[in-house]
C-alpha cells in the first residue's frame, strides 16, 4: 500500500480522470474555452508510433491496471474491452459509429422493460450530428435505411471487398438490405488526417490517423488549446468537503508510489464504466458511508455488455478476409427497432458483416474453431486465411439493477479495494442471441457457405453503473452526467447508459460529452 | 543496420529481448530457440512439456520458439506481457498458471503410460490433449484442463502464425500500417 507523505499541488479548474474517448472531448472544448485542464491517466503515455501493427503486441494497449474480479454467465471481458494508456480504449476500438435509435431511449416507456433515458434521441441528434462533422465518420445514409434522422455522412462509405460482397449475396437472396457501416474511418482525406488503406489493423491501433480515436481528433486539440496529461496517476481517492455535498480534488499516486492531492474545481471522471463505480463506492465518507454520490444506491448497478456472436462460414470463392475494417465492411438492422418481435425474447440486434480477420489472437481465425488441433489446424488455417468470412451480432442487454460492480474484500497495491463485477443475461436475452445466430447461419448459407458455424456468446463493450436520470431516485447522475447528490462532480462514458441499445457505443459517448460540457461551461459559475 | 522493408516488418511483428550471460540480445522466440537462449522463469522439465504439447497443438510451434516466447514474457510485468491470457481474466503473475497445468499434463502422461510426456507415441499424446481439451482429465491441478488447452494453443497460433513469417507460411499478405509521420 502507497501510503507516503502527500504533496499537495496548485488547484485547477477541471480536472478529468482518465484520458480516453469521453475525457478528450471534454478536455478540448472545456481547454478551448479557457478552462485550466488536467486529465490523470492511470496507464503509460503513447503515441502513434507505439501502435505497431501486430496482434502480440497490440496486446499493451488493453487493460493494465488493477485486477477486475468477473462473475456471472456473460462476464464482460474488462481486460479485452478497457484500454490502457493515452486515449484508453478508444486506441483499440473499431470505429463502428452506429447512432442509437429513437427506442432505445424509451424501453421502459415503450416494453416495460429497462430503464427509460431522461432525453430522447432528437435531444442528442444536434451533438450526434456536430460530433460526425468534427471527426469525420464515413457511411452511406441513403442505403443505411435503419438509420435516425440525421446530417449526411461527411464521407462516402467504405469500399466493399470480396468478404463483403459475399455475405451481401446471403442477404440479398433472403430478401434484405445491407449498407457500409458508419465507421469513424476516413474514406477520403479528412481535416488533414489520411484516408484508410484497408490493411485491417484497427484493433491493434491505427497509427495513420485514417481512424478517429482520442489521440487522432480531441487530445491534440486539447493539447493546443494547453490542456495537460499526467500519465501514470492512479487516482485512489476522490475528495469531498466534510458535507460531502462538493468534491475538492482527487487523491493519487505516481509511478513512484508518491501520494499527490489534486485539487479542482470541477471533477469529470471518465476511467470507464467500472472504474468510475469503483473509485465512487471507495472514496466512501462519514458523510456518504455507501460511497461517493450514492444516495440513490445505484453507484454501480445497472451494468451492461452487449451481448455478441459471430458466424463463420467458409466459401469455395476466395474471401480475402485480411482487407478492409476490423469493424466490418457492411450492417444490417433489419432486426433492431421491434425489440419484443420475437416470442420469449427482447432486445433487438445489428449485423456488422465481413471484419476483417487476421491469423491470431483472441478473435483470429485460429480461435475460431479452437476444436481443431495438429495437422489438421494447419490445413484449416491455410484454407480459411483465404476462404473464410464472418460477421457478428450485437444485441439489446436488459439493464437489471442485479447486474453490478462491487468493491471485493480484495485490494490493489495501493490499498483500494479490487472492483468485483457480476453479470448474468436472462433467458429473454439468450433467446434473442439464439435467434440471431439461427439467422445469420441462414445468411450465410444463402450467400453460398459451404461450411457454416457459430463462435461463443461474448460481451462486447461495458456500459451503465452510474446511469443518467431525471433524479436521485432512478439514478446517479441527470442528463449532463452532473451527479445529484455533488453538483461539481461529473461522469463521462458509456456507464452514463441507462439502456445499452444495440450499437457500439462510442459515437453515442461522444455526442453526450459534447452536450456535458457545453452545459458545464454555460453553468460554470452556479456549480462551482 | 539494415533498414530494408523486410527488415522493418520483421521487427515489428515479433522480436523481443532476450538476457545471454549478463547482455540483452534482440532476438526473435525462434532465434532464441536456435540459438539455446537460457530460460529465465520456466525449469528444462516444464519448458520441455510445454514445447511437447504446444507442438502436437500447433505444428511448427517448436522450432518458432515457444518455449522461448512464453518463459521471457513470464518474466516480463504483466503489463507489458504479449500473452493473450492478460486479458482473459486471470489475475497477475501468469507464471503459476503454466507450471501447474504443465506439472498436471506431466503427471498424467506418467499416471497413464508410466512415461514423461515428452517421451510418449503420438497416439498417446493425442488422447491426453483430446482429454485435456474436454476437460477429461483426473487428478488435475491447477487452471481447467480445457481452458489451460486454449491458451496454450492460442499462444502457439501467435508465434506460428501471427508474426511475419506466420502470414507468408500462409501465403497472405501482412500489410503493416504506413509508417507514422508524426506523433500528437
Amino acid at each position: 500500500m502507497m501510503n507516503n507523505a502527500i504533496n499537495s499541488l496548485d488547484k485547477v479548474d477541471l480536472l478529468i480522470v482518465g484520458s480516453g474517448a469521453a475525457a478528450s472531448i471534454i478536455a478540448a472544448k472545456a481547454a478551448q474555452a479557457g478552462k485550466q485542464v488536467l486529465m490523470l491517466e492511470a496507464g503509460p503515455e503513447r503515441s502513434n508510433k507505439d501502435l505497431v501493427s501486430s496482434q502480440l503486441w497490440a496486446r499493451r494497449l488493453k487493460w493494465g491496471g488493477s485486477p477486475v474480479e468477473e462473475e456471472g454467465n456473460l462476464k464482460i471481458g474488462h481486460g479485452f474491452n478497457a484500454g490502457w494508456g493515452t486515449g484508453g480504449s478508444s486506441m483499440h476500438h473499431y470505429g463502428v459509429w452506429p447512432r442509437l435509435h429513437a427506442n432505445d431511449f424509451k424501453i421502459k416507456s415503450l416494453y416495460g422493460k429497462g430503464k427509460d433515458w431522461p432525453i430522447d434521441y432528437e435531444d442528442l441528434r444536434p451533438f450526434y450530428d456536430r460530433v460526425q462533422s468534427e471527426v469525420g465518420i464515413s457511411g452511406d445514409e441513403k442505403l443505411e435505411k435503419w438509420r435516425p434522422e440525421g446530417a449526411a455522412y461527411p464521407m462516402p462509405g467504405l469500399p466493399v471487398f470480396k468478404q463483403g460482397e459475399l455475405i451481401a449475396r446471403g442477404f440479398t437472396a433472403l430478401g434484405r438490405d445491407t449498407a457500409p457501416i458508419p465507421l469513424a474511418v476516413n474514406s477520403q482525406p479528412y481535416k488533414g488526417r489520411n484516408p484508410c488503406n484497408y490493411d485491417g489493423w484497427c484493433d491493434a491501433g491505427c497509427p495513420t490517423g485514417a481512424l478517429a480515436n482520442a489521440q487522432t481528433v480531441y487530445l491534440p486539440q486539447a493539447k493546443v488549446a494547453k490542456a495537460n496529461i499526467i500519465h501514470r496517476a492512479t487516482v485512489t481517492r476522490i475528495l469531498t468537503n466534510q458535507k460531502g455535498d462538493k468534491v475538492v480534488g482527487v487523491e493519487y499516486c505516481d509511478e513512484a508510489g508518491q501520494s499527490h492531492k489534486q485539487m479542482a474545481d470541477v471533477v469529470v471522471l471518465a476511467a470507464f464504466a467500472v472504474e468510475n463505480p469503483r473509485l465512487l463506492l471507495a472514496s466512501a465518507t462519514q458523510a456518504q458511508p455507501q460511497g461517493l454520490a450514492n444516495s440513490s444506491g445505484l453507484v454501480g448497478k445497472y451494468l451492461m455488455t452487449h451481448p455478441a456472436g459471430n458466424i463463420y462460414g467458409l466459401f469455395k470463392e476466395a474471401t480475402q478476409p485480411y482487407y478492409g475494417a476490423t469493424g466490418g465492411q457492411l450492417i444490417n438492422q433489419d432486426n433492431y427497432d421491434d425489440k419484443a418481435a420475437r416470442k420469449g425474447a427482447f432486445g433487438g440486434y445489428q449485423w456488422l458483416i465481413a471484419n476483417a480477420l487476421k491469423p491470431n489472437g483472441l478473435l483470429g481465425i485460429a480461435n475460431t474453431r479452437p476444436d481443431i488441433y495438429g495437422p489438421k489446424l494447419d490445413a484449416f488455417m491455410k484454407q480459411a486465411a483465404k476462404h473464410m468470412a464472418t460477421m457478428v451480432f450485437v444485441g439489446d442487454d436488459l439493464p437489471l439493477a442485479e447486474n453490478r460492480v462491487e468493491l471485493s474484500p480484495n485490494k490493489d497495491k495501493y490499498g483500494v479495494p479490487l472492483a468485483k463485477v457480476i453479470h448474468n443475461v436472462q433467458a429473454e436475452t439468450d433467446l434473442m442471441c439464439q435467434h440471431a445466430v439461427e439467422e445469420g447461419k441462414a445468411v450465410f448459407k444463402a450467400a453460398g457457405a459451404e461450411q457454416v458455424w457459430s463462435g461463443p456468446r461474448v460481451g462486447m463493450h461495458i456500459l451503465g453503473g452510474t446511469i443518467m436520470g431525471t433524479s436521485r431516485d432512478n439514478s446517479v447522475t441527470n442528463r449532463y452526467g452532473q451527479c445529484h447528490d455533488i453538483p461539481n462532480l461529473f461522469i463521462a462514458g458509456t456507464g452514463l447508459f441507462p439502456s445499452s441499445g444495440a450499437v457500439n457505443p462510442t459515437f453515442s459517448l461522444h455526442a453526450l460529452g459534447l452536450q456535458a460540457v457545453e452545459y458545464l461551461l454555460s453553468e460554470w459559475a452556479g456549480i462551482v | 543496420m539494415n533498414t530494408t522493408r523486410r527488415k522493418f516488418l520483421k521487427s515489428s511483428s515479433l522480436v523481443l529481448s532476450f538476457a545471454v550471460g549478463g547482455k540483452t540480445f534482440l532476438l526473435s522466440p525462434a532465434e532464441a530457440y536456435a540459438q539455446s537462449v537460457p530460460l529465465a522463469v520456466l525449469n528444462e522439465s516444464d519448458a520441455t512439456t510445454l514445447e511437447v504439447l504446444a507442438e502436437a497443438i500447433v505444428p511448427g510451434a517448436r522450432v518458432a520458439g515457444i518455449r522461448n516466447f512464453i518463459d521471457s514474457q513470464l518474466s516480463a510485468d504483466s503489463e507489458n506481457s504479449l500473452l493473450m491470457i492478460r486479458y482473459l481474466g486471470v489475475p497477475a503473475p501468469f507464471a503459476g498458471f503454466y507450471t501447474a497445468a504443465l506439472r498436471s499434463a506431466e503427471k498424467l502422461a506418467k499416471t497413464r503410460h508410466q512415461k514423461h510426456i515428452a517421451a510418449l507415441n503420438s497416439e498417446e499424446l493425442s488422447q491426453i490433449i483430446d482429454d485435456m481439451a474436454q476437460g477429461k482429465v483426473k487428478d488435475w491441478q491447477g487452471p481447467p484442463a480445457e481452458f489451460f488447452f486454449f491458451v496454450l494453443r492460442s499462444d502457439a497460433a501467435d508465434i506460428v502464425y501471427g508474426t511475419l513469417d506466420g502470414f507468408e507460411r500462409l501465403d497472405i499478405p501482412y500489410m503493416p500500417h504506413i509508417k507514422p509521420e508524426q506523433s500528437w
